[in-house]
């Protein structure tokens, strides 16, 4: 019971009913409303997150860390710069996922801003695009996606200028 | 048909290649995908009540007078902020995201909400100050914050 209790499934799935069958009870209407956004939009989704679910699975076996880190290298020169600032657009996860991954980067010799534009990149979320486009079209999922790059690379500038200063 | 029968098509498609090439990786893969499916699921129906919530308490009006092309540079703030503080895991943002753009956000707010809500975390500052120290921390994050809102302000400009 306390396992289930420190579930972060659980606690949410509790927590979404609790919430809902509150409102319901104070305004029977209201609650009825989000029911129905609830129902309406997750059968909208199953089938979307399913599929991400499994791009990012397929992602995390084949393309292990140490694959991720043997290809940066020191995230220097042109070539590992394009890299950084394009290929985490691929990787699935969220930011506690892969600050381990840039720690191990950063003790191999990554400079900070290779560090940076890793981060950056990583926010393009590509594997995610069947529910951008979704939501919110392709006009403004394929137009993020180029600013992401845009923004890895100045972000990469930016830090690499106050990874160099030593105060 | 239907745009997610399509994705779900190519995912078996890529997942018959994979189980071609190495049934052990394919198998993993698969073990990958439930845990995932199983984490995302959960948040995303907690994303799906708050939405439902601003349903029914909040105003169109209200959403575009906050967050609509009107309120311009102000809205993209504030839709940083939002971002910054909201505990969403990526795949909850685009839904969430869209429920806004529908009701009169415009999409420089949306990119703002965005950007912060997948690169900024309140509460994933302490783990990137752990693996990553903490001048990188304050650094990077400040950066992001006021990139973002350039970025923002450009995506506003072009598809408006």
């Amino acid at each position: 019971m306390k396992k289930l209790l420190k579930n972060d499934a659980f606690q949410f799935l509790s927590l979404s009913v609790v919430i809902t069958l509150f409102i319901y009870a104070v305004n029977a209407s209201r609650g009825m409303i989000i029911a129905q956004t609830v129902y309406v939009t997750f059968f909208e989704v199953l089938d979307i997150i399913i599929a991400v679910s499994i791009f990012i699975g397929l992602f995390q076996v084949w393309v292990k860390p140490a694959t991720i880190v043997k290809w940066l290298g020191k995230g220097s020169g042109v070539k590992g710069f394009i890299f950084v600032c394009t290929f985490p657009i691929f990787m699935g996860g969220s930011l506690f996922t892969i600050f381990p991954l840039l720690k191990t980067l950063r003790e191999k010799g990554a400079r900070t801003g290779a560090i940076a534009s890793f981060i950056t990149a990583w926010g393009g979320k590509a594997p995610l695009l069947p529910l951008e486009t979704k939501f919110l079209g392709w006009h403004f999922a394929l137009l993020r996606l180029c600013f992401v790059v845009l923004f890895a690379f100045v972000m990469g500038l930016l830090m690499d200028w106050v990874g160099e200063k030593s105060v | 048909m239907r745009a997610g029968h399509i994705y779900l098509i190519i995912a078996l498609v890529l997942l018959g290649i994979s189980f071609f090439k190495e049934k052990q990786k394919t198998k993993e893969a698969l073990k990958a995908t439930l845990k995932i499916f199983y984490t995302i699921i959960p948040v995303m129906v907690f994303v799906f009540v708050l939405m439902g919530l601003i349903q029914a308490y909040v105003s169109r009006e209200t959403i575009a007078s906050i967050l609509g092309q009107k309120s311009g540079f102000l809205g993209i703030l504030y839709a940083e902020i939002v971002g910054c503080i909201a505990l969403f895991m990526p795949p909850a943002v685009f839904p969430f995201g869209g429920y806004l753009h529908d009701n009169g956000a415009s999409y420089g707010s949306i990119a703002g909400f965005v950007f912060t809500a997948i690169l900024i975390g309140i509460t994933t500052l302490p783990l990137e100050i752990k693996f990553l120290g903490k001048r990188f921390t304050i650094a990077r994050n400040i950066f992001t914050f006021v990139l973002t809102f350039f970025i923002a302000a450009l995506m506003e400009f072009i598809l408006k």
